[in-house]
């Protein structure tokens, strides 16, 4: 964060660096380094290396051949996003309306990120492809050979290795999610909602309307987003801590001097592991209906004569959800703490017996700090993860029962599967992708503030 | 660099080529899209295509995506959505204005005159028709076990209820289901349509909703009320439940479970202001439309034609006792003795189109029925307010 903060105030400053050093090599250059201001690789040809001026002659061509032949057409639209819709024109001969293809909105607007974000690496090759002219000029005018193209490369497994390295993993994480983030953010500020579907109906930019509407424009819009983000973190917290603390609970259980059958009890939990989570849940969300077999179980039982409201009252599928979660997650738990506390020394056990320590004081003095301790990271990643739980929400309640008061959305929906249903039902991808920045946000800093406040990264050093 | 020249100028002809299309002889290729349970049928009736075809090398490959989806679908992209698809009606309206599909044009008259003027009108929009009719049996009735009720006791709900009751059965709506629920409304005279700007309008919240409201609240309550998915319906037909509100998509289960108690019929009345007012009903169709991105719209259009012509509505019937939206077919006697379709024909004539109900409406209906069958006891005009609020917002 503070070196994001860094960079961006000495932007200014990096940029005057560059113009100023370009300024520099324009006046030290000789004419052919200036050509290559036009020509890309001129000045490389020209001062013998061949190989090199020809692959950034290469280059450009290629570059204006995409800019100029595929980028532009979509560039030039950015602004507005495409004006002219689908038209349609009487076909006499064949009895038909033929479509005259439009402007598409989305097209725009991939391609159009896609043409900006490719004008980076144009502009640094460009730069590149100066400053090696010069860098031949100079070696010429000091008497020396320029490198040889072979010479250049070997430099690639030598001092430059890092870039041999890195260029495949960057390529690919620009390229694969760099640039889809950017496009999925720049929707947030479209209209591009269900009643604005390309190619009939296009989309256009609206600014900050979608962000205001969460927040205040919109009064069912924002009682939806505030209520389901206040659930979400509920569900976040409990989910995470009925988990851990239960799940330790039951490790130390059987984990205790004098319980017999140890290895038995732990398999009999870990089978719950065993079954593929999505089975167990679509099967505990149809037991759990009006007909499903619990309430006919109690009815004939005659416990009771109603059918209890496992999913369709708000407050009963909370904690419906809550429970079923723990149920799917405790055996988990239980085999991490299992783990962690065989390593606790059981020195640490002996001398507080000594000292007279109970079994509540141990837990709380020497157990619990020491898992703390040692789980802490793993807990915030399950927080995160539990914020965005998907399956166990949408497979047992599809984030139901629905609700009057909210907008497309239930009393059990996480904000994503809001974001979900909005997408995938609703075609209301500019209020899905606002969603998923806040998403984005909330998760984000969470984790960098809680993370940053745990004893392992702060006492890193004080492992025992 | 000449022969750079030379070598550049050869491949974009060749490029050039490949973009303009091939001319004479060449391959049409088509994508179909059909629910799950239409793969067969569609699987026949597209060799039938091409053997009543042979001049043409046919490419027709079979995607599933059934009809309640294919809006969806449709719309995630159009270019790679199949070039001919099946919808229900309900979508035509959002699927003309992403100006999705093409206009019936050729052989309109044969098609008109084939077809049930129903079936015709639910696929019209302001005097054009966008899709092929396919089928005319999308709504909803009521099947009953005749060994509890007879068909007395079917004329009204109250009196459903009571036998229901007596016999210590159950009585089947899904009630948190937009769909089946605005039976109560329209029924009691409440529409839903559009404003001049596309939006949809809904007036269940006047008085008439409010007193239909009630009703709803008053059947939910009843200790004979049950609700839940098609599952619960088809599996306890006939054993705990004595009368279930359902479309011709079930018959064969309930006729199964049934057997010779298997009785369908019209949608009862219900009391309404301590009136009795008949239910009335969504009636929808399902079409077949051609995709405006198809690269071969005459071809596909050719096709959607095939798929939904007499003689591929009659096998429809005969593989999938599906309710035909062409005349002869519907006159046939096989058709007319199919008690399930019987039934559906009784109630369309309370029907109500489902042509001018856009996506928006569903999911706040759900919610209202939701909120019924918990017995909710909030005030039944803000409930509705609300409800209208979100579908017309």
């Amino acid at each position: 964060m503070k070196n994001f903060k860094a960079a961006l105030t000495k932007l200014p400053q990096t940029i005057g660096r560059r113009l100023v050093e370009g300024a520099k090599i324009l006046q030290k250059g000789d004419a052919r380094t200036r050509l290559s201001c036009l020509i890309m690789g001129f000045g490389s040809l020209t001062h013998g290396q061949v190989m090199k001026g020809l692959l950034y002659f290469a280059f450009e061509i290629f570059y204006f051949y995409f800019f100029f032949g595929f980028g532009w057409q979509y560039l030039k639209d950015f602004g507005t996003l495409g004006t002219a819709a689908q038209e349609r024109v009487w076909n006499e001969e064949l009895q038909i309306y033929q479509r005259v293809p439009g402007d598409n909105s989305m097209l725009i607007l991939l391609f159009g990120v896609l043409t900006l974000a490719s004008l980076v690496p144009f502009f640094v090759l460009w730069w590149l492809n100066i400053k090696s002219s010069l860098a031949a000029q100079q070696a010429i005018e000091n008497g020396k050979k320029p490198n040889s193209f072979w010479q250049d490369l070997k430099t690639l497994v030598d001092e430059r290795f890092h870039i041999t390295l890195l260029s495949l993993p960057m390529l690919t994480l620009v390229c694969f999610t760099v640039l889809p983030i950017i496009f999925m953010i720049l929707i947030a500020f479209t209209n591009f909602d269900q009643s604005h579907q390309p190619p009939g109906n296009l989309f256009t930019w609206v600014g900050m309307t979608n962000v205001t509407d969460i927040f205040w424009g919109d009064p069912v819009k924002s009682a939806t987003f505030f209520g389901i983000f206040g659930w979400t973190m509920v569900w976040a917290v409990f989910a995470t801590f009925t988990n851990y603390i239960f799940g330790i609970i039951l490790a130390i259980m059987i984990n205790k001097k004098g319980i017999r059958f140890k290895k038995m009890w732990r398999t009999i939990f870990v089978i719950t592991i065993a079954i593929p989570q999505f089975v167990s849940l679509m099967l505990v969300s149809k037991m759990l209906t009006d007909t499903g077999v619990v309430n006919v179980l109690l009815q004939k039982l005659g416990w009771i004569s109603q059918p209890l409201p496992f999913l369709t009252d708000p407050t009963w599928a909370r904690c419906t959800v809550i429970v079923i979660n723990m149920w799917v997650g405790i055996p988990y738990t239980m085999l991490t703490a299992s783990g962690i506390l065989m390593n606790i020394p059981a020195d640490l056990y002996e001398s507080a017996s000594i000292d007279g320590a109970g079994p509540v004081r141990t837990f709380t003095s020497i157990t619990m700090p020491y898992m703390l301790f040692v789980t802490a990271p793993s807990l915030i990643t399950t927080f995160v993860g539990n914020i965005n739980n998907f399956n166990v929400i949408y497979l047992l309640t599809a984030g139901g029962p629905l609700s009057l008061d909210y907008y497309q959305a239930g009393k059990t929906d996480l904000l994503v599967t809001w974001l979900y249903k909005l997408t995938v039902d609703k075609q209301d991808y500019s209020l899905a992708s606002t969603i998923g920045i806040f998403i984005f946000l909330i998760v984000s800093t969470l984790s960098l503030i809680v993370y940053n406040l745990t004893g392992s990264v702060k006492k890193e050093d004080q492992f025992q | 660099m000449k022969k750079l020249l030379a070598f550049a100028l050869a491949a974009m002809m060749l490029f050039g080529l490949a973009a303009s299309g091939l001319a004479e002889g060449e391959t049409v290729t088509l994508k179909v899209w059909g629910s799950q349970e239409d793969q067969e049928l569609l699987g026949v009736l597209v060799e039938n295509f091409k053997a009543a075809n042979p001049d043409t090398t046919w490419d027709i490959s079979l995607g599933v995506v059934g009809e309640p989806d294919a809006k969806a679908r449709y719309l995630e992209d159009p270019a790679a959505a199949a070039d001919v698809f099946a919808f229900s009606n309900d979508q035509l309206l959002d699927l003309v204005n992403a100006d999705a599909l093409y206009e019936v044009t050729r052989n309109l008259d044969a098609i008109v005159a084939a077809n049930s003027a129903g079936s015709i009108e639910s696929a019209t929009l302001d005097g054009v028709l966008y899709g092929y009719p396919m089928t005319a049996d999308n709504g909803y009735f009521l099947y009953y076990d005749k060994s509890v009720l007879s068909e007395e006791d079917v004329q009204t709900l109250d009196g459903i209820l009571a036998k229901a009751n007596e016999a210590g059965k159950k009585v089947f709506m899904d009630v948190s289901n937009g769909w089946y629920i605005a039976s109560f409304f329209l029924g009691a005279g409440c529409t839903l349509g559009l404003d001049e700007n596309g939006k949809q309008t809904c007036d269940f919240n006047n008085e008439a909703g409010v007193a239909a409201g009630e009703a709803i609240r008053a059947f939910t309550a009843d200790p004979a009320f049950l609700t839940g998915d098609d599952s619960v319906l088809t599996g306890g037909m006939g054993d705990t439940i004595c009368a279930g509100v359902s479309g011709t998509w079930n018959a064969a289960a309930i006729q199964e479970k049934l057997g010779e108690n298997y009785a369908a019929c019209k949608l009862p009345t219900f009391t309404l202001n301590g009136e009795q007012v008949q239910m009335s009903s969504f009636i929808g169709t399902k079409l077949i439309g051609v995709n405006t991105q198809t690269a071969h719209p005459v071809e596909a259009m050719m096709l959607a034609e095939f798929l939904t012509n007499e003689e591929a509505q009659q096998l429809r019937f005969e593989m999938r006792e599906i309710g035909p939206s062409n005349s002869n077919v519907a006159a046939s006697e096989e058709v007319q003795a199919n008690i399930a379709l019987a039934a559906l024909a009784e109630q369309s004539q309370y029907g109500v189109s489902q042509k001018y109900v856009l996506g928006n409406f569903w999911t706040p209906s759900e919610a209202f029925g939701l909120a019924m069958e918990n017995q909710s006891t909030d005030d039944m005009q803000s409930l509705l307010d609300s409800m209208v609020a979100q579908i017309t917002g």
